[in-house]
């Protein structure tokens, strides 16, 4: 994927390149909001990664000056504030994903992944992943033609996986989206909701869908 | 000594004094104009009055037996003692009786002057070519009324400078309790917090200012004192964990190539919880400022409870403990959805990390009073009632929880969510077990 980082800090700003670089994405860094701003409306990039403090034009300007040109492309904001209103501040602002600095690459990487998908399942009712079925209108889960009963925060944690599926999902992203929590539990909160969720997805077919990757997350995959 | 004069005619009760100075002169001055118009009118009535009694009895005289007998009534009235009265009977332009020469016969109260003196009188013809004058000098009224001026300007110095002297007073005490909170102030800018401005008592407007300017420099001292102490935490709390992390660095660098992988995946833990201590301390300082009310909703406790069952009854169960809910009605309460859930969260998981396998948990919704109170109970070992208050305290960890996942700021920010709600958060006492009880204010309309 071509992606545009606008990180003012040079030893941050190289250090999140290069690991891109290192997982075959090609970076484009630029270090104050104007110009990120300008190369953002060339519009050939897969997502941006925006810090929310730059000089000059911050990155909540730079994301509202983008929306407000129609400008679709996905932007995950980096910042070191951990404030709950400025998360909410960035997401009003157009920010696709939030994501507090300092930050596990992993979490960077599914994060990325996460909000360049968004749009090819917007629209549909229905989600598969091979004999898996899930029709959001019904709110019914078949798996080879067999039923599925799950209780309603199950339903949530099934989607939010089925809607990245191939992709890594990290626990925080998940607490975020499926549960609403913006802090670090202490229980293994989401340790035990997938395996519940594992024991009525995977148990009694022949092949698992939900995988753990250890150290950075889940992944819902067929193969 | 000159410069505290010229200070004190740039204070504002000096202001005010002289102000009330020139009012006080310009009511003085009006009054005493008053007086005087009063007093001319009244002598020149009285004289009037006198000098037309006479004209009256000269005429009374005349008419009844003639020209001699006026004559009399006149000289009569000449003969009268301490008078300073003039009078002219004059037949045909001549004068028969009276002390002043001849004059045009005019009638009606007019004023004459003759050697020097200002006479008011009164001239009427008794008879076609007889006419009398009666009048009296007016110079004795002259006389008090400058007697009344110049009492009137003795009383006016006298006054002005009682004034000007009480101004200055006041001033110069308005001015010395001015320097006291301005002393106050400089000493707590050059670092003795602990000054206060002083307070008379006396429940005036100064006062009062230096009541609430005390009652702000507590507020500020509470913080400044919060945060020295969360500073000195940090540091006493972090020291350990960085000592520690260095200590591992060290210990690899030192050691085979083979163990460094390991080591860096401990030293990336060890950061992580460091950063997790200071997210957590940064998110208490965020609570505590107060922005987030901003954000208040209307949130429904039954729907928080059940929402946490669903969320932790799993992880509970997996741990060998029970959580279930205990309500009887919903009640509704204004707040920030996601910061009640933190709250919830942090009493939860304490019920379940610090409690044996079997413990059950139960969170309760009661009303007491119009006031939803939400209460978390566990049937475990408890903790001793002298420990309650400690527990509150910022990084404070008992001795068994220190090898547990945590920080010890669970129940700080616990505390700083509830505050933010105006709601209390406290132990409930005599409770088997231990239970924590957040009591809401109750909701208005």
């Amino acid at each position: 994927m071509r992606l545009l980082l606008v990180e003012d800090d040079l030893e941050t700003a190289d250090h999140i390149a290069h690991a891109l670089t290192g997982h075959g994405h090609a970076v484009e860094t630029v270090h104050d909001g104007a110009e990120g701003l300008v190369r953002a409306r060339s519009g050939d990039h897969a997502a941006l990664i925006v810090d929310r403090m730059l000089p000059g034009l911050d990155g909540l300007g730079l994301v509202r000056a983008l929306r407000a040109e129609g400008l679709p492309t996905p932007v995950l904001m980096l910042t070191t504030m951990s404030g709950l209103n400025d998360r909410v501040e960035g997401l009003e602002g157009g920010a696709d994903d939030y994501l507090v600095k300092p930050f596990a690459f992993s979490e960077l990487l599914a994060r990325v992944h996460a909000i360049t998908r968004r749009g090819e399942t917007h629209e549909t009712t229905k989600l598969r992943l091979a004999d898996l079925e899930m029709d959001l209108i019904r709110r019914t889960v078949v798996r080879d033609g067999k039923t599925i009963d799950l209780q309603p925060q199950e339903f949530r944690l099934l989607e939010f996986l089925l809607r990245n599926a191939g992709r890594v999902v990290t626990r925080a992203m998940l607490l975020e989206n499926v549960w609403d929590l913006h802090f670090d539990p202490r229980t293994n909160i989401v340790e035990t909701h997938i395996s519940r969720l594992r024991s009525k997805v995977d148990r009694g077919f022949d092949r698992d869908l939900i995988h753990t990757l250890r150290g950075s997350g889940y992944v819902l995959r067929a193969d | 000594m000159s410069c505290v004069r010229i200070r004190f005619l740039h204070t504002e009760a000096f202001r005010l004094s002289a102000i009330y100075v020139v009012i006080f002169a310009v009511s003085v001055m009006l009054l005493g104009g008053l007086v005087l118009i009063i007093t001319e009118r009244a002598f020149r009535d009285q004289a009037i009055q006198f000098s037309q009694g006479d004209i009256a009895a000269i005429q009374n005289g005349y008419d009844v037996e003639g020209m001699g007998e006026a004559i009399e009534v006149v000289q009569q009235l000449m003969a009268a003692p301490s008078t300073s009265d003039f009078f002219l009977l004059q037949k045909d332009g001549k004068p028969v009786a009276g002390n002043l020469p001849a004059m045009a016969p005019r009638t009606g109260v007019f004023q004459l002057v003759r050697n020097g003196h200002e006479i008011l009188g009164v001239g009427k013809m008794l008879a076609p070519g007889v006419y009398a004058w009666s009048g009296s000098d007016f110079a004795h009224a002259q006389l008090v009324k400058r007697e009344i001026v110049q009492t009137m300007v003795w009383l006016f110095a006298v006054a002005l400078l009682l004034a000007v002297i009480g101004g200055a007073l006041v001033s110069r005490s308005f001015l010395r309790r001015s320097d006291a909170m301005a002393r106050a102030c400089r000493a707590i800018m050059d670092g003795d917090l602990k000054a206060r401005i002083p307070v008379r008592g006396t429940q005036d407007e100064l006062d009062r200012l230096a009541g609430t300017i005390n009652e702000m420099l507590d507020r500020i001292a509470a913080l400044m004192e919060n945060l020295h102490q969360v500073t000195n935490d940090i540091a006493h709390d972090l020291r350990t964990p960085v000592s520690q992390l260095r200590q591992g660095l060290e210990r690899a660098k030192e050691g085979p190539g083979s163990e460094h992988a390991q080591a860096l995946e401990t030293a990336i833990g060890k950061t992580d919880a460091i950063l997790a201590l200071f997210a957590a301390m940064l998110r208490i300082a965020e609570i505590e400022g107060g922005k987030r009310r901003a954000a208040f909703a209307t949130v429904s406790l039954a729907g928080l409870l059940h929402r946490m069952r669903d969320l932790f009854g799993p992880v509970a169960d997996a741990a060998g403990h029970s959580l279930a809910i205990d309500l009887a009605q919903d009640a509704e309460v204004r707040g920030d959805p996601a910061l009640l859930i933190q709250l919830l969260s942090n009493l939860i998981e304490n019920a379940i990390l610090h409690t044996p396998p079997g413990t059950h948990i139960v969170l309760a919704l009661t009303v007491q009073e119009g006031r939803p109170a939400l209460t978390v109970t566990d049937d475990g070992p408890g903790v001793p009632t002298d420990e309650h208050v400690k527990l509150f305290q910022r990084l404070y960890r008992r001795e068994a929880s220190r090898t547990r996942p945590g920080h010890g700021l669970g129940l700080s920010t616990a505390q700083a969510i509830a505050e933010l709600h105006g709601a209390q958060i406290g132990v409930v006492p005599g409770a088997a077990g231990f239970a924590i009880r957040i009591l809401f204010p109750a909701m208005r309309g």
